[in-house]
Protein backbone atom coordinates (compact mmCIF):
# COMPACT_ATOMS: atom_id res chain seq x y z
CA UNK A 1 0.00 0.00 0.00
CA UNK A 2 1.37 3.38 -0.99
CA UNK A 3 1.75 6.16 1.54
CA UNK A 4 1.53 9.77 0.57
CA UNK A 5 3.50 12.66 2.01
CA UNK A 6 0.18 14.22 3.05
CA UNK A 7 -0.63 11.16 5.15
CA UNK A 8 2.76 11.39 6.86
CA UNK A 9 2.05 15.04 7.69
CA UNK A 10 -1.41 14.07 9.03
CA UNK A 11 0.05 11.42 11.31
CA UNK A 12 2.73 13.86 12.47
CA UNK A 13 0.04 16.38 13.34
CA UNK A 14 -1.95 13.85 15.37
CA UNK A 15 1.21 12.86 17.21
CA UNK A 16 2.13 16.51 17.79
CA UNK A 17 5.43 15.97 15.97
CA UNK A 18 7.01 18.68 13.85
CA UNK A 19 8.37 17.25 10.64
CA UNK A 20 10.90 19.11 8.55
CA UNK A 21 10.39 19.21 4.78
CA UNK A 22 13.85 17.65 4.34
CA UNK A 23 12.84 14.58 6.41
CA UNK A 24 9.66 13.92 4.49
CA UNK A 25 11.03 11.70 1.71
CA UNK A 26 12.90 9.47 4.14
CA UNK A 27 9.91 9.19 6.50
CA UNK A 28 7.56 8.33 3.66
CA UNK A 29 9.89 5.60 2.50
CA UNK A 30 10.28 4.21 6.06
CA UNK A 31 6.53 4.20 6.60
CA UNK A 32 5.98 2.40 3.29
CA UNK A 33 8.38 -0.29 4.52
CA UNK A 34 6.48 -0.68 7.80
CA UNK A 35 3.15 -0.97 5.98
CA UNK A 36 4.61 -3.51 3.56
CA UNK A 37 5.60 -5.61 6.57
CA UNK A 38 2.06 -5.31 7.98
CA UNK A 39 0.73 -6.42 4.59
CA UNK A 40 2.89 -9.55 4.85
CA UNK A 41 1.25 -10.37 8.18
CA UNK A 42 -2.21 -9.64 6.79
CA UNK A 43 -1.49 -12.05 3.94
CA UNK A 44 -1.38 -14.91 6.45
CA UNK A 45 -5.15 -14.55 6.47
CA UNK A 46 -5.91 -15.21 10.16
CA UNK A 47 -8.75 -13.26 11.67
CA UNK A 48 -7.94 -10.84 14.46
CA UNK A 49 -10.12 -13.00 16.70
CA UNK A 50 -7.49 -15.72 16.75
CA UNK A 51 -4.94 -13.33 18.22
CA UNK A 52 -7.31 -12.02 20.84
CA UNK A 53 -6.27 -14.25 23.67
CA UNK A 54 -2.94 -15.52 22.54
CA UNK A 55 -1.56 -16.05 26.07
CA UNK A 56 -4.76 -17.80 27.10
CA UNK A 57 -5.05 -15.65 30.20
CA UNK A 58 -8.16 -13.94 31.48
CA UNK A 59 -9.43 -12.25 34.61
CA UNK A 60 -6.22 -11.13 36.22
CA UNK A 61 -7.46 -8.67 38.83
CA UNK A 62 -6.28 -6.74 41.86
CA UNK A 63 -8.45 -6.28 44.93
CA UNK A 64 -9.65 -2.75 45.63
CA UNK A 65 -7.20 -2.15 48.49
CA UNK A 66 -5.31 1.10 48.87
CA UNK A 67 -1.53 0.93 48.60
CA UNK A 68 0.43 4.03 49.74
CA UNK A 69 1.23 6.34 46.83
CA UNK A 70 4.73 7.55 46.04
CA UNK A 71 6.31 10.52 47.71
CA UNK A 72 5.62 13.58 45.58
CA UNK A 73 9.30 14.43 45.31
CA UNK A 74 9.78 11.11 43.49
CA UNK A 75 6.76 11.65 41.27
CA UNK A 76 8.06 15.08 40.22
CA UNK A 77 11.70 13.99 39.92
CA UNK A 78 11.66 13.92 36.10
CA UNK A 79 10.45 17.52 35.94
CA UNK A 80 13.13 18.88 38.28
CA UNK A 81 10.82 18.78 41.28
CA UNK A 82 7.91 20.44 39.49
CA UNK A 83 6.37 23.79 40.42
CA UNK A 84 4.26 24.15 43.58
CA UNK A 85 3.62 20.44 43.54
CA UNK A 86 2.46 20.41 39.90
CA UNK A 87 3.86 19.22 36.61
CA UNK A 88 4.44 22.37 34.54
CA UNK A 89 3.24 22.24 30.93
CA UNK A 90 5.64 23.68 28.38
CA UNK A 91 4.23 26.57 26.44
CA UNK A 92 3.57 25.83 22.77
CA UNK A 93 4.13 28.35 20.04
CA UNK B 1 -40.95 24.95 8.90
CA UNK B 2 -40.72 23.25 12.25
CA UNK B 3 -37.68 21.31 13.33
CA UNK B 4 -37.12 18.60 15.86
CA UNK B 5 -34.14 17.95 18.05
CA UNK B 6 -32.32 14.62 17.88
CA UNK B 7 -29.86 13.87 20.65
CA UNK B 8 -27.84 11.07 22.13
CA UNK B 9 -25.94 11.26 25.38
CA UNK B 10 -22.56 10.08 26.57
CA UNK B 11 -22.42 10.14 30.34
CA UNK B 12 -19.18 9.68 32.24
CA UNK B 13 -19.58 8.50 35.80
CA UNK B 14 -16.71 8.32 38.29
CA UNK B 15 -16.92 5.05 40.22
CA UNK B 16 -16.63 5.23 43.98
CA UNK B 17 -13.98 2.55 44.38
CA UNK B 18 -11.25 2.92 47.00
CA UNK B 19 -8.45 2.73 44.49
CA UNK B 20 -7.72 3.71 40.90
CA UNK B 21 -8.51 1.43 37.97
CA UNK B 22 -4.99 0.08 37.36
CA UNK B 23 -3.01 0.79 40.56
CA UNK B 24 -3.51 0.90 44.32
CA UNK B 25 -3.43 4.71 44.65
CA UNK B 26 -6.40 6.14 46.52
CA UNK B 27 -9.22 7.87 44.64
CA UNK B 28 -9.84 10.26 47.59
CA UNK B 29 -10.90 13.70 46.39
CA UNK B 30 -9.25 16.96 47.48
CA UNK B 31 -5.69 15.81 48.26
CA UNK B 32 -2.62 17.99 47.61
CA UNK B 33 -1.69 17.88 43.90
CA UNK B 34 0.20 14.81 42.69
CA UNK B 35 0.19 13.09 46.08
CA UNK B 36 -2.13 10.22 45.03
CA UNK B 37 0.22 9.06 42.30
CA UNK B 38 2.59 6.24 41.44
CA UNK B 39 4.61 5.22 38.37
CA UNK B 40 1.59 3.38 36.90
CA UNK B 41 -0.85 6.32 36.99
CA UNK B 42 1.71 8.89 35.81
CA UNK B 43 2.43 6.60 32.88
CA UNK B 44 6.12 5.87 33.35
CA UNK B 45 7.53 3.45 30.76
CA UNK B 46 7.86 -0.14 31.89
CA UNK B 47 5.04 -0.03 34.42
CA UNK B 48 2.28 -2.60 34.21
CA UNK B 49 -1.41 -1.91 34.87
CA UNK B 50 -3.51 -4.41 36.84
CA UNK B 51 -7.28 -4.15 36.64
CA UNK B 52 -9.27 -3.39 39.80
CA UNK B 53 -11.85 -6.17 40.20
CA UNK B 54 -14.40 -3.82 41.76
CA UNK B 55 -14.38 -1.61 38.65
CA UNK B 56 -15.60 -4.56 36.58
CA UNK B 57 -18.20 -5.47 39.22
CA UNK B 58 -19.52 -1.91 39.44
CA UNK B 59 -19.75 -1.55 35.67
CA UNK B 60 -21.68 -4.82 35.42
CA UNK B 61 -24.00 -3.68 38.23
CA UNK B 62 -24.63 -0.47 36.29
CA UNK B 63 -25.34 -2.59 33.22
CA UNK B 64 -27.76 -4.88 35.03
CA UNK B 65 -29.58 -1.91 36.56
CA UNK B 66 -30.08 -0.42 33.09
CA UNK B 67 -31.28 -3.65 31.46
CA UNK B 68 -28.05 -4.28 29.54
CA UNK B 69 -26.68 -7.55 28.23
CA UNK B 70 -23.35 -8.38 29.87
CA UNK B 71 -20.63 -9.43 27.45
CA UNK B 72 -19.15 -12.84 28.25
CA UNK B 73 -15.83 -11.69 26.76
CA UNK B 74 -14.55 -8.16 26.98
CA UNK B 75 -11.17 -6.43 26.64
CA UNK B 76 -9.37 -3.14 27.06
CA UNK B 77 -8.05 -0.94 24.23
CA UNK B 78 -5.76 2.04 23.89
CA UNK B 79 -7.32 5.27 22.64
CA UNK B 80 -4.50 7.46 21.39
CA UNK B 81 -4.47 11.21 21.72
CA UNK B 82 -1.87 13.69 22.77
CA UNK B 83 -2.78 16.07 25.57
CA UNK B 84 -0.89 17.01 28.74
CA UNK B 85 -3.56 15.60 31.09
CA UNK B 86 -2.90 12.13 29.66
CA UNK B 87 0.66 11.13 30.56
CA UNK B 88 0.83 7.97 28.43
CA UNK B 89 -0.58 9.77 25.35
CA UNK B 90 -3.27 7.11 25.29
CA UNK B 91 -6.27 6.43 27.48
CA UNK B 92 -6.97 2.83 28.38
CA UNK B 93 -10.62 2.39 27.45
CA UNK B 94 -12.79 -0.16 25.64
CA UNK B 95 -13.45 -0.03 21.92
CA UNK B 96 -15.23 -2.92 20.23
CA UNK B 97 -15.89 -5.18 23.22
CA UNK B 98 -17.44 -3.12 26.01
CA UNK B 99 -18.58 -4.83 29.21
CA UNK B 100 -22.28 -4.06 28.70
CA UNK B 101 -24.44 -3.55 25.60
CA UNK B 102 -28.03 -3.01 24.50
CA UNK B 103 -29.81 -1.70 27.60
CA UNK B 104 -32.44 0.96 28.18
CA UNK B 105 -33.95 3.37 30.65
CA UNK B 106 -37.71 3.98 30.60
CA UNK B 107 -38.92 7.58 30.92
CA UNK B 108 -42.10 8.49 32.80
CA UNK B 109 -43.92 8.73 29.46
CA UNK B 110 -43.17 5.05 28.93
CA UNK B 111 -40.69 5.85 26.15
CA UNK B 112 -37.44 3.90 26.21
CA UNK B 113 -34.08 5.56 25.76
CA UNK B 114 -31.89 2.79 24.42
CA UNK B 115 -28.40 2.39 25.80
CA UNK B 116 -25.86 1.34 23.19
CA UNK B 117 -23.07 0.41 25.56
CA UNK B 118 -21.39 0.86 28.91
CA UNK B 119 -17.62 0.63 29.02
CA UNK B 120 -14.90 1.17 31.60
CA UNK B 121 -11.94 3.51 31.23
CA UNK B 122 -9.46 5.63 33.15
CA UNK B 123 -9.97 9.32 33.87
CA UNK B 124 -7.34 11.86 32.83
CA UNK B 125 -5.48 14.28 35.13
CA UNK B 126 -6.59 17.82 35.77
CA UNK B 127 -5.13 20.89 34.11
CA UNK B 128 -4.76 23.97 36.29
CA UNK B 129 -4.35 27.34 34.61
CA UNK B 130 -2.65 30.07 36.57
CA UNK B 131 -1.36 33.45 35.41
CA UNK B 132 -0.96 32.28 31.84
CA UNK B 133 0.82 29.09 32.82
CA UNK B 134 -0.57 25.56 32.80
CA UNK B 135 0.08 22.85 35.36
CA UNK B 136 -1.04 19.25 35.72
CA UNK B 137 -2.30 17.39 38.76
CA UNK B 138 -2.43 13.63 38.10
CA UNK B 139 -4.39 12.73 41.25
CA UNK B 140 -7.50 12.16 39.09
CA UNK B 141 -5.48 10.30 36.45
CA UNK B 142 -6.47 6.64 36.57
CA UNK B 143 -9.65 7.13 38.57
CA UNK B 144 -12.16 4.61 37.17
CA UNK B 145 -14.99 5.82 34.96
CA UNK B 146 -17.89 4.19 33.21
CA UNK B 147 -19.15 5.77 30.02
CA UNK B 148 -22.81 5.18 29.23
CA UNK B 149 -23.71 5.84 25.60
CA UNK B 150 -27.30 6.12 24.34
CA UNK B 151 -28.77 5.77 20.90
CA UNK B 152 -29.96 9.05 19.30
CA UNK B 153 -33.40 8.47 20.84
CA UNK B 154 -33.82 11.77 22.65
CA UNK B 155 -36.22 14.26 21.05
CA UNK B 156 -36.46 17.10 23.55
CA UNK B 157 -34.56 18.90 26.27
CA UNK B 158 -37.03 17.53 28.82
CA UNK B 159 -36.30 13.97 27.71
CA UNK B 160 -32.55 14.58 27.94
CA UNK B 161 -32.85 15.89 31.48
CA UNK B 162 -35.22 13.17 32.63
CA UNK B 163 -32.87 10.53 31.24
CA UNK B 164 -29.90 11.95 33.13
CA UNK B 165 -31.94 12.32 36.33
CA UNK B 166 -33.12 8.72 36.09
CA UNK B 167 -29.62 7.48 35.36
CA UNK B 168 -28.23 9.48 38.27
CA UNK B 169 -30.83 8.08 40.65
CA UNK B 170 -30.22 4.48 39.55
CA UNK B 171 -26.47 4.88 40.08
CA UNK B 172 -27.12 6.36 43.52
CA UNK B 173 -29.34 3.41 44.45
CA UNK B 174 -26.83 0.79 43.36
CA UNK B 175 -24.10 2.74 45.14
CA UNK B 176 -21.43 2.65 42.42
CA UNK B 177 -20.90 6.41 42.38
CA UNK B 178 -21.93 9.54 44.23
CA UNK B 179 -22.91 11.02 40.79
CA UNK B 180 -22.49 14.67 41.77
CA UNK B 181 -22.69 16.77 38.64
CA UNK B 182 -21.20 19.88 40.25
CA UNK B 183 -18.19 17.91 41.52
CA UNK B 184 -17.63 16.24 38.19
CA UNK B 185 -18.44 12.68 39.21
CA UNK B 186 -21.20 12.76 36.57
CA UNK B 187 -20.38 14.52 33.30
CA UNK B 188 -22.48 14.67 30.16
CA UNK B 189 -21.59 15.14 26.53
CA UNK B 190 -24.50 15.52 24.14
CA UNK B 191 -24.54 14.74 20.44
CA UNK B 192 -27.18 16.96 18.96
CA UNK B 193 -28.59 17.48 15.50
CA UNK B 194 -31.80 18.90 14.09
CA UNK B 195 -34.04 17.78 11.27
CA UNK B 196 -37.29 18.87 9.75
CA UNK B 197 -40.25 17.25 11.45
CA UNK B 198 -41.22 14.15 9.54
CA UNK B 199 -37.76 13.60 8.03
CA UNK B 200 -36.26 10.19 8.63
CA UNK B 201 -32.66 11.08 7.94
CA UNK B 202 -30.61 12.49 10.80
CA UNK B 203 -28.89 15.85 10.36
CA UNK B 204 -25.19 16.49 10.89
CA UNK B 205 -24.45 16.47 14.59
CA UNK B 206 -22.33 18.54 16.87
CA UNK B 207 -21.03 17.31 20.20
CA UNK B 208 -21.31 19.60 23.21
CA UNK B 209 -19.05 19.09 26.19
CA UNK B 210 -18.68 20.80 29.55
CA UNK B 211 -22.19 20.67 30.93
CA UNK B 212 -21.95 20.37 34.68
CA UNK B 213 -25.50 21.13 35.79
CA UNK B 214 -29.04 20.44 34.61
CA UNK B 215 -29.61 24.16 34.18
CA UNK B 216 -26.59 24.55 31.90
CA UNK B 217 -27.52 21.41 30.03
CA UNK B 218 -30.99 22.78 29.28
CA UNK B 219 -29.57 26.15 28.22
CA UNK B 220 -26.82 24.63 26.09
CA UNK B 221 -29.26 22.33 24.26
CA UNK B 222 -31.71 25.18 23.66
CA UNK B 223 -28.94 27.42 22.32
CA UNK B 224 -27.48 24.70 20.12
CA UNK B 225 -30.89 23.70 18.77
CA UNK B 226 -31.63 27.29 17.76
CA UNK B 227 -28.13 27.77 16.33
CA UNK B 228 -28.47 24.71 14.09
CA UNK B 229 -31.99 25.64 12.98
CA UNK B 230 -30.78 29.17 12.11
CA UNK B 231 -27.93 27.72 10.06
CA UNK B 232 -30.26 25.47 8.08
CA UNK B 233 -32.86 28.20 7.62
CA UNK B 234 -30.24 30.52 6.18
CA UNK B 235 -29.12 27.82 3.77
CA UNK B 236 -25.87 27.00 5.58
CA UNK B 237 -24.69 23.65 6.83
CA UNK B 238 -24.00 22.33 10.31
CA UNK B 239 -20.37 21.31 10.68
CA UNK B 240 -19.53 18.12 12.54
CA UNK B 241 -17.42 19.36 15.42
CA UNK B 242 -16.93 19.41 19.17
CA UNK B 243 -18.35 22.45 20.92
CA UNK B 244 -18.13 23.71 24.45
CA UNK B 245 -20.86 25.48 26.42
CA UNK B 246 -19.59 28.79 27.74
CA UNK B 247 -21.40 29.43 31.01
CA UNK B 248 -20.52 33.14 30.90
CA UNK B 249 -21.96 33.94 27.47
CA UNK B 250 -24.64 31.24 27.50
CA UNK B 251 -23.49 30.17 24.03
CA UNK B 252 -21.83 27.10 22.60
CA UNK B 253 -18.52 27.66 20.85
CA UNK B 254 -16.34 25.50 18.62
CA UNK B 255 -13.56 23.66 20.49
CA UNK B 256 -11.93 21.53 17.88
CA UNK B 257 -11.93 22.49 14.24
CA UNK B 258 -12.13 20.17 11.30
CA UNK B 259 -8.37 20.19 10.70
CA UNK B 260 -7.99 18.53 14.10
CA UNK B 261 -10.47 15.75 13.31
CA UNK B 262 -9.21 13.08 15.61
CA UNK B 263 -8.19 9.66 14.71
CA UNK B 264 -7.82 7.74 17.93
CA UNK B 265 -6.05 4.76 16.36
CA UNK B 266 -7.58 2.31 18.80
CA UNK B 267 -5.76 -0.95 19.34
CA UNK B 268 -5.84 -3.64 21.97
CA UNK B 269 -4.11 -2.86 25.27
CA UNK B 270 -1.46 -5.59 25.26
CA UNK B 271 -0.66 -5.23 28.97
CA UNK B 272 -4.14 -6.32 30.11
CA UNK B 273 -5.76 -9.70 29.64
CA UNK B 274 -9.26 -10.59 28.52
CA UNK B 275 -12.16 -10.07 30.93
CA UNK B 276 -14.46 -13.09 31.02
CA UNK B 277 -17.79 -12.87 32.77
CA UNK B 278 -19.57 -16.14 33.53
CA UNK B 279 -23.31 -16.60 34.11
CA UNK B 280 -22.37 -17.32 37.76
CA UNK B 281 -20.61 -13.93 38.04
CA UNK B 282 -23.69 -12.24 36.62
CA UNK B 283 -25.98 -14.11 39.00
CA UNK B 284 -23.80 -13.14 41.97
CA UNK B 285 -23.92 -9.46 40.95
CA UNK B 286 -27.63 -9.53 40.19
CA UNK B 287 -28.09 -10.78 43.75
CA UNK B 288 -26.33 -7.62 44.97
CA UNK B 289 -28.72 -5.27 43.16
CA UNK B 290 -30.98 -3.42 45.58
CA UNK B 291 -34.60 -2.62 44.82
CA UNK B 292 -34.38 0.05 42.12
CA UNK B 293 -36.25 3.40 42.18
CA UNK B 294 -38.84 2.31 39.62
CA UNK B 295 -39.60 -0.91 41.50
CA UNK B 296 -39.92 0.98 44.78
CA UNK B 297 -42.27 3.50 43.19
CA UNK B 298 -44.48 0.75 41.81
CA UNK B 299 -44.55 -1.01 45.18
CA UNK B 300 -45.44 2.14 47.12
CA UNK B 301 -48.30 2.93 44.78
CA UNK B 302 -49.66 -0.58 44.26
CA UNK B 303 -49.07 -2.22 47.64
CA UNK B 304 -49.31 0.77 49.97
CA UNK B 305 -51.85 2.90 48.09
CA UNK B 306 -49.63 5.97 48.36
CA UNK B 307 -50.42 8.76 45.88
CA UNK B 308 -47.93 8.62 43.02
CA UNK B 309 -46.77 12.20 43.55
CA UNK B 310 -45.87 11.45 47.18
CA UNK B 311 -44.22 8.17 46.25
CA UNK B 312 -42.13 10.01 43.62
CA UNK B 313 -40.91 12.45 46.25
CA UNK B 314 -39.85 9.65 48.59
CA UNK B 315 -38.15 7.58 45.91
CA UNK B 316 -36.24 10.60 44.62
CA UNK B 317 -33.90 10.42 47.63
CA UNK B 318 -32.38 7.03 48.30
CA UNK B 319 -31.90 7.66 52.02
CA UNK B 320 -35.45 8.95 52.43
CA UNK B 321 -36.79 5.83 50.71
CA UNK B 322 -34.73 3.60 53.01
CA UNK B 323 -35.99 5.59 56.01
CA UNK B 324 -39.57 5.21 54.83
CA UNK B 325 -39.11 1.45 54.36
CA UNK B 326 -37.66 1.17 57.87
CA UNK B 327 -40.61 3.07 59.41
CA UNK B 328 -43.19 1.08 57.44
CA UNK B 329 -41.76 -2.22 58.68
CA UNK B 330 -42.65 -1.19 62.25
CA UNK B 331 -46.15 0.26 61.81
CA UNK B 332 -49.53 -0.70 60.36
CA UNK B 333 -50.44 2.01 57.86
CA UNK B 334 -47.68 3.08 55.41
CA UNK B 335 -49.75 6.08 54.32
CA UNK B 336 -49.41 7.64 57.77
CA UNK B 337 -45.63 7.43 57.42
CA UNK B 338 -45.60 8.88 53.89
CA UNK B 339 -47.83 11.78 54.98
CA UNK B 340 -45.50 12.64 57.84
CA UNK B 341 -42.44 12.35 55.60
CA UNK B 342 -43.57 14.41 52.63
CA UNK B 343 -45.23 16.87 55.01
CA UNK B 344 -43.49 17.82 58.23
CA UNK B 345 -40.23 15.98 57.69
CA UNK B 346 -39.62 17.43 54.21
CA UNK B 347 -40.40 20.85 55.65
CA UNK B 348 -37.64 20.30 58.20
CA UNK B 349 -35.29 19.03 55.48
CA UNK B 350 -35.63 22.25 53.53
CA UNK B 351 -32.72 21.91 51.10
CA UNK B 352 -32.03 19.28 48.44
CA UNK B 353 -28.78 18.42 50.21
CA UNK B 354 -30.58 17.89 53.53
CA UNK B 355 -33.03 15.49 51.88
CA UNK B 356 -30.21 13.77 50.03
CA UNK B 357 -28.25 13.25 53.24
CA UNK B 358 -31.34 12.81 55.43
CA UNK B 359 -29.90 15.22 58.02
CA UNK B 360 -32.54 14.39 60.60
CA UNK B 361 -32.62 14.12 64.41
CA UNK B 362 -35.63 11.79 64.32
CA UNK B 363 -34.63 8.19 63.61
CA UNK B 364 -36.91 5.77 61.77
CA UNK B 365 -37.50 4.00 65.09
CA UNK B 366 -38.57 7.29 66.73
CA UNK B 367 -41.04 8.11 63.97
CA UNK B 368 -42.39 4.57 64.09
CA UNK B 369 -42.88 4.90 67.85
CA UNK B 370 -44.90 8.09 67.37
CA UNK B 371 -47.04 6.47 64.67
CA UNK B 372 -47.67 3.46 66.90
CA UNK B 373 -48.96 5.79 69.64
CA UNK B 374 -51.30 7.25 67.05
CA UNK B 375 -52.36 3.87 65.69
CA UNK B 376 -53.12 2.52 69.14
CA UNK B 377 -55.36 5.51 69.84
CA UNK B 378 -53.20 6.77 72.70
CA UNK B 379 -52.81 10.12 70.96
CA UNK B 380 -54.76 11.76 68.16
CA UNK B 381 -53.55 13.20 64.87
CA UNK B 382 -53.35 16.77 66.14
CA UNK B 383 -51.13 15.71 69.02
CA UNK B 384 -49.02 13.50 66.78
CA UNK B 385 -48.35 16.43 64.47
CA UNK B 386 -47.41 18.85 67.21
CA UNK B 387 -45.26 16.19 68.89
CA UNK B 388 -43.43 15.47 65.62
CA UNK B 389 -42.61 19.17 65.28
CA UNK B 390 -41.13 19.12 68.78
CA UNK B 391 -39.22 15.92 67.99
CA UNK B 392 -37.73 17.48 64.86
CA UNK B 393 -36.71 20.49 66.91
CA UNK B 394 -35.28 18.72 69.95
CA UNK B 395 -34.33 15.24 68.76
CA UNK B 396 -36.26 13.81 71.71
CA UNK B 397 -38.46 10.71 71.68
CA UNK B 398 -42.24 11.13 71.56
CA UNK B 399 -42.49 9.37 74.91
CA UNK B 400 -40.19 11.99 76.46
CA UNK B 401 -42.23 14.86 75.08
CA UNK B 402 -45.71 13.55 75.91
CA UNK B 403 -46.91 13.24 79.50
CA UNK B 404 -48.62 10.13 80.82
CA UNK B 405 -51.85 12.07 80.75
CA UNK B 406 -51.29 13.05 77.08
CA UNK B 407 -50.86 9.41 76.15
CA UNK B 408 -53.79 8.18 78.20
CA UNK B 409 -56.00 8.61 75.21
CA UNK B 410 -59.75 8.78 75.74
CA UNK B 411 -61.88 5.72 75.78
CA UNK B 412 -65.41 5.78 74.45
CA UNK B 413 -66.95 6.38 77.88
CA UNK B 414 -64.66 9.25 78.85
CA UNK B 415 -65.32 10.95 75.51
CA UNK B 416 -69.06 10.50 75.96
CA UNK B 417 -68.88 12.08 79.44
CA UNK B 418 -66.93 15.06 78.14
CA UNK B 419 -69.43 15.53 75.31
CA UNK B 420 -72.41 15.39 77.65
CA UNK B 421 -70.77 17.94 79.94
CA UNK B 422 -70.10 20.26 77.03
CA UNK B 423 -73.72 19.99 75.85
CA UNK B 424 -74.98 20.77 79.33
CA UNK B 425 -72.67 23.79 79.63
CA UNK B 426 -73.64 25.31 76.24
CA UNK B 427 -77.44 25.29 76.03
CA UNK B 428 -77.52 28.30 73.66
CA UNK B 429 -75.25 26.68 71.13
CA UNK B 430 -77.23 23.45 71.32
CA UNK B 431 -80.42 25.35 70.61
CA UNK B 432 -78.80 27.16 67.67
CA UNK B 433 -77.60 23.89 66.21
CA UNK B 434 -81.01 22.32 66.61
CA UNK B 435 -82.56 25.27 64.79
CA UNK B 436 -80.29 24.63 61.80
CA UNK B 437 -77.12 26.65 62.52
CA UNK B 438 -74.59 23.95 61.85
CA UNK B 439 -71.71 26.23 62.78
CA UNK B 440 -72.90 26.31 66.37
CA UNK B 441 -71.55 22.81 66.79
CA UNK B 442 -67.99 24.18 66.63
CA UNK B 443 -68.44 25.98 69.93
CA UNK B 444 -69.47 22.78 71.67
CA UNK B 445 -66.68 20.81 70.04
CA UNK B 446 -64.22 23.50 71.16
CA UNK B 447 -65.39 23.00 74.72
CA UNK B 448 -64.77 19.25 74.45
CA UNK B 449 -61.27 19.81 73.04
CA UNK B 450 -60.44 22.31 75.81
CA UNK B 451 -61.71 20.00 78.52
CA UNK B 452 -59.67 17.10 77.17
CA UNK B 453 -56.57 19.26 76.51
CA UNK B 454 -56.65 18.22 72.87
CA UNK B 455 -56.56 14.50 73.57
CA UNK B 456 -59.98 13.88 72.09
CA UNK B 457 -60.17 12.75 68.49
CA UNK B 458 -61.99 15.74 67.00
CA UNK B 459 -63.74 13.73 64.30
CA UNK B 460 -65.00 11.13 66.77
CA UNK B 461 -66.10 13.85 69.20
CA UNK B 462 -68.03 15.68 66.48
CA UNK B 463 -69.82 12.55 65.45
CA UNK B 464 -70.74 11.76 69.03
CA UNK B 465 -71.96 15.31 69.71
CA UNK B 466 -74.31 15.21 66.73
CA UNK B 467 -75.58 11.86 67.86
CA UNK B 468 -76.23 13.12 71.42
CA UNK B 469 -77.83 16.42 70.35
CA UNK B 470 -80.12 15.03 67.67
CA UNK B 471 -81.23 12.03 69.71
Amino acid sequence: MAVTKEEILDIALLSKLWVDESELDKLTEDMAGIIAFADTINAVGESAEDFDNINNLSNVFREDTVVPSYDRSLILKNVNGGENGYFPVKKRM
Amino acid sequence: MSYELVAGLETHIELSTNTKIFCGCTTAFGAEPNTNCCPVCIGLPGTMPKLNRRVVDYAILAGLATNCEISPISKMDRKNYVYPDLPKAYQVSQYDKPLCERGYITLSSGKRINITRIHIEEDAGKLVHERGDTYVDYNRGGVPLIEIVTEPDIRSIEEAIEYVEKLQLIMKYIGVSDVKMQEGSLRCDVNISVRKKGDEKFGTRAEIKNMNSFTFMAKALQYEFERQVDLLESGERVIQETRRYNTDTGETEAMRGKEDAHDYRYFREPDLVTIQTSPEDIARLREMLPELPEQKLARYVADYGIPEADAQLIVKYRKVAEYFDAVVSKIQNPKTASNFIVGQIFKALSTEAAKEELALSVSSEMLAELIRLLESGKINMGMAKSTLDKMLETGKHATELLSQEDMAGLDENALRNHCMEAIAANPAAVKDYQSGKEKALKAILGAVMRATKGRADAAAAEKLLIELITK
